[in-house]
């Protein structure tokens, strides 16, 4: 089925931007006036990263993107019609766990100032004014697609994270052990079980968007 | 074309060896020229720099072929020492190269390797601000390499070099500031085979057998006896030699296609590229580190260094061949009793000899996927991958293709452990000289992507053991992988690896042919 797979779905948004500028955008360029898009740029430019990046804050990201498409271009001969974009747009795409609307919720429930600030340059987005809204308005700009990360399973982020914070410490747990006696082995073993808290999946593992770790 | 059991059959392919530079096509070192001086200049005004250039091209050394037997009839051909010569990006510039020549070559070598050094893993320890003085200043030119038989023919054509800079005051100089043994500070860098008995040895002074398995490429002059574990493996298990682009400019390469060149042809054909580095060898802290960790280690200290680079460190025979301290001794053995009826006169020893040594090269992972025998981070298996990173059986048009185009063309020689004793601090390495068609393609991705790292061989962040650049952290690591039959042996973690080998210098060469030497000491290169 489109947009889905087992359990990851692939969201693509597009989102038109409003043509034209904008009146009461950064002080600094009031007097000369800015357009829409370039107003969403820095402000995607500006986007905290890793752990901080309201992606991080979103329950199960695998990985999202938000870019703008300034227009379509084509490489071939010069010698047929070229369309070209009415506007610009914001595109959203995320995978992720679970369902679309819970996903969207979760989005904005996190992150509301953020989404406001990105999505208040594209066109309709005042009607937006809460969750149930902002569901709406990402659906009505959807795309069916089947575009997947290939980096992840479609299993709960928690539950990923946890894998690889397992996996990560068993290999410490290796290293340091070779050679031990079986029973000291037996025992670190046991230390380790504790340590790792295997049927804990939140804790101790990595939190989303964690990019470094001192083991 | 092709190797049928032995047979040496003509290659189709023929180069024009008298323009191509020696090194190119030799290692000299089994040549019989276990002495070699590297040296650097520095050029000053253009023209002048053009006429020194004119003459010192008399005295350079083609790929024409010689003889490898040392029978008198043939002694005479070969000459008594051989004159090599590079030059770096700003040595082209300052040779007054036209603007258009110049935009033509390519960003890695136009950078310089000291620009590349994240890339390289050369950082740390092995940055540039630790490099010998020489590579602190930005006016290397050229380098000029002698190899020789003795010392004394070192020192004989090194002369020789400087009476004709010093004929050139205004054009060249030969520059200082490389670190030499007792702390002295020299105008160039000398390095030498190391000798046991009094004869010269393939051995480093960490004590492994080097420079086994070099590509083999069409047209490169060399014996078709020497294919076999050294060309492109083919999907029947033959080898068929690497096509000639992917080491000598001007020439079609394994995508069918010529290697991008700066114009004009002529200043680009048989010509190549040339990386030069200086690596120095920590040996008190490899020794220690192998010392401590054979305590551990089910098997003797050589199993352990085998393991590490893929070779037996005494002879250089593949694990592939002999991969525990019982098949080793078995090996040995029958080597020893060929060797005996060979001394003995006994002409088919001779056949045999060559069959077994034949197998120090011509061999694949392919019996081995798991690594229980000779381990997937190990430093061979790492930098000749051969047929292994093929996981899916048939998922390439050859086994051997993600290598044939990463494939290094190795040069140079150890360097140091006469004049001092071995230890971190004194001055001992290897001179390593890596030739082929594109830096960034070959030497640089094997350096950051199998040397400094493992995704394709799915170990995660290792490093090579030998050569990588690691900092003694406990996941800094190397796993000798276990063997799930025949006794069932756990698998092996070396962890806590310190930087063995740092880098002391260096930098990226262009290798011009003898007709774009020449074109380039008369100012004739034209790209328009």
């Amino acid at each position: 089925m489109a947009n889905t797979s087992g359990n990851a779905y692939g969201l693509t948004a597009l989102c038109p931007i409003i043509n034209g500028h904008t009146n009461d955008s950064n002080p600094l360029y009031k007097a000369a006036g800015e357009s829409h898009d370039k107003e969403v740029r820095r402000i995607l430019q500006a986007l905290p990263l890793n752990q901080e990046s309201p992606f991080a804050n979103t329950d199960n990201t695998y990985l999202a993107r938000l870019f703008i498409l300034n227009d379509v271009f084509f490489q071939q001969g010069n010698d047929f019609k070229r369309d070209q974009l009415k506007s610009k747009y914001l595109c959203f795409n995320s995978n992720f766990h679970g369902e679309l609307e819970p996903y969207l919720t979760s989005l904005w429930n996190n992150n509301e100032n953020q989404v406001r600030e990105i999505w208040q340059h594209c066109v309709a987005f005042e009607s937006v004014s809460n969750a149930n809204d902002f569901v709406r308005y990402i659906k009505s700009c959807q795309l069916t697609t089947t575009l997947f990360f290939n980096g992840s399973n479609d299993q709960p982020v928690a539950e990923q994270l946890k894998a690889l914070y397992v996996k990560q410490m068993f290999s410490e747990f290796v290293l340091t052990q070779q050679g031990k006696s079986a029973a000291e082995l037996k025992q670190a073993f046991k230390y380790f079980l504790q340590r790792v808290q295997l049927n804990d999946v939140k804790s101790p593992s990595w939190k989303p968007g964690q990019t470094e770790v001192a083991l | 074309m092709s190797y049928i059991d032995g047979i040496s059959m003509k290659e189709s392919k023929s180069l024009d060896l008298y323009d191509i530079q020696g090194n190119v096509c030799k290692g000299y070192g089994r040549y019989g020229f276990p002495k070699a001086r590297y040296c650097f200049l520095s050029f000053q005004h253009t023209h002048s720099a053009r006429e020194f250039l004119a003459l010192l091209i008399e005295k350079i050394t083609t790929a024409e072929t010689w003889p490898v037997s040392e029978s008198s009839d043939h002694h005479r051909i070969k000459p008594n020492s051989t004159l090599n010569l590079g030059f770096t990006y700003s040595g082209l510039k300052k040779l007054g190269l036209p603007e258009r020549s110049l935009k033509g070559f390519p960003v890695d070598f136009t950078m310089g390797m000291k620009a590349r050094s994240e890339i390289l893993g050369d950082t740390g320890i092995s940055a540039p601000e630790h490099w010998d003085d020489i590579w602190q200043q930005d006016n290397v030119h050229a380098w000029v390499a002698i190899n020789a038989r003795d010392q004394d023919a070192i020192e004989f054509e090194f002369n020789a070099l400087g009476d004709l800079v010093t004929q050139h005051p205004d054009g060249v100089r030969i520059m200082s500031g490389i670190k030499g043994p007792n702390n002295t500070i020299l105008p160039y860098q000398d390095a030498s085979a190391v000798f046991e008995n009094g004869l010269p040895t393939a051995k480093e002074h960490f004590g492994f057998t080097d420079g086994i398995g070099n590509p083999y490429f069409e047209g490169c002059g060399n014996s078709m006896s020497r294919l076999p574990g050294r060309g492109k493996l083919m999907r029947d298990g033959s080898w068929q030699p690497l096509a000639t682009g992917e080491f000598v400019l001007g020439h079609v390469d394994e995508a069918q296609e010529y290697p991008p060149a700066p114009e004009p042809k002529l200043l680009s054909r048989n010509g190549t590229y040339m990386v030069y580095r200086k690596l120095h060898e920590n040996v008190d802290t490899f020794n220690g580190y192998i010392d401590n960790l054979a305590k551990d280690f089910d098997g003797s200290r050589d199993l352990l260094m085998a393991k590490m680079s893929g070779r037996w460190p005494d002879n250089g025979a593949p694990l592939t061949l002999a991969a525990t301290d019982e098949e080793k001794e078995t090996l040995d053995a029958k080597m020893a009793s060929i060797e005996l009826r060979v001394s003995e006169g006994d002409k088919s020893a001779l056949i045999e000899r060559k069959e077994l040594r034949r197998q120090w090269v011509d061999f694949t992972f392919n019996d081995d996927k798991s690594g229980s025998r000779c381990p997937v981070g190990a430093h061979i298996r790492r930098t000749n991958t051969r047929g292994s990173l093929e996981t899916e059986h048939k998922a390439f048009h050859r086994p051997g293709a993600l290598v044939d185009r990463r494939r290094l063309m190795r040069r140079g020689l150890p360097y140091g452990g006469i004049d001092e004793a071995k230890s971190d601090s004194a001055e001992q390495g290897i001179i390593f000289m890596s030739i082929g068609a594109s830096i960034e393609r070959q030497f640089e991705f094997v350096q950051q992507q199998w040397v400094n790292y493992s995704n394709d061989f799915k170990l995660g962040n290792d490093k090579d053991p030998l050569i990588g650049s690691h900092d003694g952290k406990l996941t800094d690591k190397h796993i000798i992988q276990g063997c799930p039959i025949k006794g069932a042996k756990p698998p092996f973690f070396c962890t806590q690896m310190p930087r063995f080998v740092e880098t002391r210098g260096g930098d990226y060469f262009f290798i011009p042919s003898i007709s774009a030497l020449r074109m380039i000491a008369e100012g004739l290169i034209d790209p328009s």
